[in-house]
């Protein structure tokens, strides 16, 4: 009941182009749009304003050949409209409506293509794509064996979490304290602690989440040997 | 169960045994560096970043005549800097923001993915981290003063103002004016200022709960 | 590393005390006296009515808590000196398995045991499916451990610990969230295993299936010897 759900809820279960793309090409591909967005303006106005109309429309036919569904982009577009509106009337009172019109584009077509990214790629590919971001860094002291058991234990601990908030709101409901904020969140935060505690105990019983054995810790220098 | 889990930091004084040095400077450097965080502060870590994804996935509290929906994220925060001080903070909120980035929808909204450094509330959210750092540095500071209660609060209200200021910059880079970008960010501030509030209670309650929190024996 | 080869723990006037963070305070406080013990038999259970000293006792075995004065010695290896090894030769089994699965899904948490092993990720998916599949756990690999009964999550616990074939077992408490028919599981399990056991338990039927009984009070021992005695022993010592 208190699965992992809502984690992989940005994710679409396809077989689209793009869910059979490799991560890489699709990161590569929105850097693309991100640089094509920023840099175009740089050119002239008008050429800034082509491009990135150009960019908007294949972030939005992307969504299409994803065969993702367009209630989603509208939410990812509603999310900002207020600003989105703020900034063009802005930009269209001090540079003209050209001018707005690319501001606003670009903000929405990279919204967009990161959207489709998140979209057609699960959740899995997306930490292992992390990881190996994390590898090149071991030489600079990264450990990138403890960064994989940070980032598992966070997400183990994310229904732990919510399934505490539900339960001190149901208590909190029964005692006819549910606007008070303090009553709805201290015993979340009190038990989170207290959990995050035992884990913390577990994980050095099992030896774990202490740097390696076999390399540099061998004298028992540190904490927790 | 309270007794013996407090008990876990004695290794640091009991452990030193009879101590054989790494063979190389460098290695003795990133043993020390490795070292900073042991098992329970990366579980701290770990949960207090888990404790952010999950403060968005609950619903709001209604507050005010505008109606604004507030989520329990600054506050979160503001308690990441109180609670686990400058380094662990930080990191916790740096894996928050770093695991949305990466694509899950735990950002305000269910957003997710490098979108949100494309859209105009980016500041805030890359002004979380600076937040967290700032109110972590104060908090360590806090907690020894005589006035612990006011410190903390101060120090949270520090970390609220580097989180609006960074996010008033954020709107204006996204081609906002500024009086604008103020008055857009100003709604959210009496809500903040409560969440800090109610954080510095939270902290407070947490530090007796468990006295060695925020304080870390010295090695 | 046989399991089967005697094992011996020694603690040599070993006691616990806790300086409280606030110093300020009053001076520390004692949770365990200066203990001398050997405990080399193959079944022992701890009883002892709660915040007796039981669970800083079995922390001692594994170093999860150092001694504040005398040493534990697990095989000859001092748990402060090499903690790490300690804690590859003695497994521990927590009350609450949840505070204990790290992953999300019981597979996932076998292979984080294995790590150690510095297997390619095939053969360890692989060698963690086995594992599971011999504790007769196979149809949960993939299950959120949310998803999982209070029972179904202490078995996946004892597997993953289990997973690194340690010598020595030690479970606080491990059934007191079992209802009576995992209990029953538990114990049947226990009794197979070829491991060292030493557990602490409010199970009184638990602790008669162990040939040595140690009954902790007011942070000592107060009896040590055949379970019935100990039984007989810790009920005086309630009633």
């Amino acid at each position: 009941m208190r699965g992992h759900a809502h984690l992989v809820a940005g994710y679409i279960p396809g077989r689209s182009p793009f869910h059979r793309m490799p991560l890489w090409v699709k990161a590569v591909l929105l850097l693309l749009v991100a640089v094509l967005c920023l840099a175009s303006p740089a050119v002239s106005v008008p050429a800034g304003a082509a491009v990135t109309t150009a960019v908007l429309l294949a972030a939005v036919a992307s969504h299409g050949v994803a065969r993702l569904p367009w209630g989603r982009l509208w939410r990812a577009v509603k999310l900002m409209l207020v600003f989105l509106v703020l900034i063009a009337a802005y930009q269209w009172w001090e540079h003209g409506a050209l001018v707005a019109w690319q501001v606003v584009a670009a903000i929405v077509a990279t919204v967009l293509a990161s959207n489709v990214l998140t979209a057609t790629t699960p959740v899995d590919e997306l930490l292992d794509g992390l990881a190996a971001m994390v590898r090149p860094l071991e030489r600079f002291g990264a450990d990138p064996e403890r960064f994989s058991l940070t980032v598992a234990l966070m997400l183990r601990s994310i229904p732990f979490v919510i399934g505490a908030f539900s339960d001190v709101r149901d208590a909190a409901r029964a005692r006819g304290l549910e606007r008070n904020l303090l009553a709805r969140s201290l015993p979340v935060v009190i038990a989170t602690v207290g959990y995050a505690r035992a884990t913390g105990e577990a994980l050095v019983a099992r030896g774990l989440g202490d740097p390696e054995p076999d390399d540099d810790a061998s004298g028992g220098t540190g904490p927790g040997r | 169960m309270n007794p013996t889990s407090r008990s876990r930091p004695a290794p640091d004084v009991t452990a030193k045994g009879p101590t054989p040095q790494p063979s190389s400077a460098s290695t003795a450097a990133r043993a020390v560096r490795r070292q900073r965080f042991n098992a329970v502060d990366l579980s701290l870590i770990a949960v207090f970043a888990a404790l952010l994804a999950a403060s968005i996935a609950i619903p709001g509290i209604n507050v005010g005549p505008l109606g604004v929906a507030i989520t329990l994220q600054t506050l979160v925060v503001s308690l990441c800097g109180l609670v686990l001080g400058f380094a662990r903070g930080t990191a916790a909120v740096g894996l928050y923001i770093l695991l949305g980035l990466v694509g899950l929808p735990i950002f305000s909204g269910f957003r997710a993915g490098p979108a949100v450094l494309a859209s105009p509330s980016a500041g805030y959210i890359i002004g979380f981290i600076f937040g967290a750092a700032v109110v972590g540095l104060l908090a360590a500071w806090a907690v020894r003063s005589r006035f612990k209660t006011a410190a903390l609060f101060g120090a949270a209200l520090a970390g609220m103002v580097v989180i609006h200021v960074f996010g008033i910059i954020g709107l204006t880079l996204k081609g906002m004016a500024l009086p604008a970008a103020i008055g857009a960010d100003v709604i959210f501030l009496p809500g903040d200022i409560l969440k800090n509030v109610i954080a510095v209670a939270i902290a407070l309650s947490l530090h007796r709960a468990f006295p060695d929190l925020l304080v870390r024996r010295r090695r | 590393m046989s399991a089967s080869a005697r094992q011996s723990i020694v603690l040599s006037a070993a006691g616990v005390d806790i300086v409280p963070a606030d110093a300020a305070a009053a001076g520390p406080k004692t949770i365990l006296k200066p203990l001398t013990l050997e405990l080399a038999e193959q079944r022992i259970a701890v009883i002892g009515a709660n915040g007796s000293g039981k669970s800083t006792l079995l922390r001692l075995l594994n170093g999860l808590v150092l001694p504040s004065t005398g040493s534990v010695r697990v095989n000859g290896l001092d748990t402060a000196a090499d903690g790490a090894a300690v804690r590859r030769t003695v497994g521990f089994v927590f009350t609450d398995p949840l505070s204990q699965l790290v992953m999300p899904t019981p597979v996932e948490d076998v292979e984080l045991s294995l790590r150690r092993l510095k297997l390619p990720k095939k053969e360890r998916r692989a060698r963690a499916l086995d594992i599971l599949a011999g504790y007769r756990l196979a149809h949960l690999a993939g299950n959120s451990i949310y998803e999982l009964s209070g029972g179904e999550r202490q078995m996946v616990a004892l597997a993953t610990v289990l997973a690194v074939e340690p010598s020595i077992l030690v479970l606080d408490e491990p059934s007191t969230l079992l209802d009576l028919r995992n209990t029953r599981l538990l114990r049947e399990r226990l009794a197979s295993l070829p491991q060292q056991v030493v557990m602490s338990t409010h199970d009184l039927d638990l602790a008669a299936d162990c040939g040595r009984v140690l009954v902790v009070d007011d942070a000592g021992i107060a009896f040590d010897g055949p379970p019935d005695d100990a039984v007989a022993r810790y009920r005086a010592l309630v009633g």
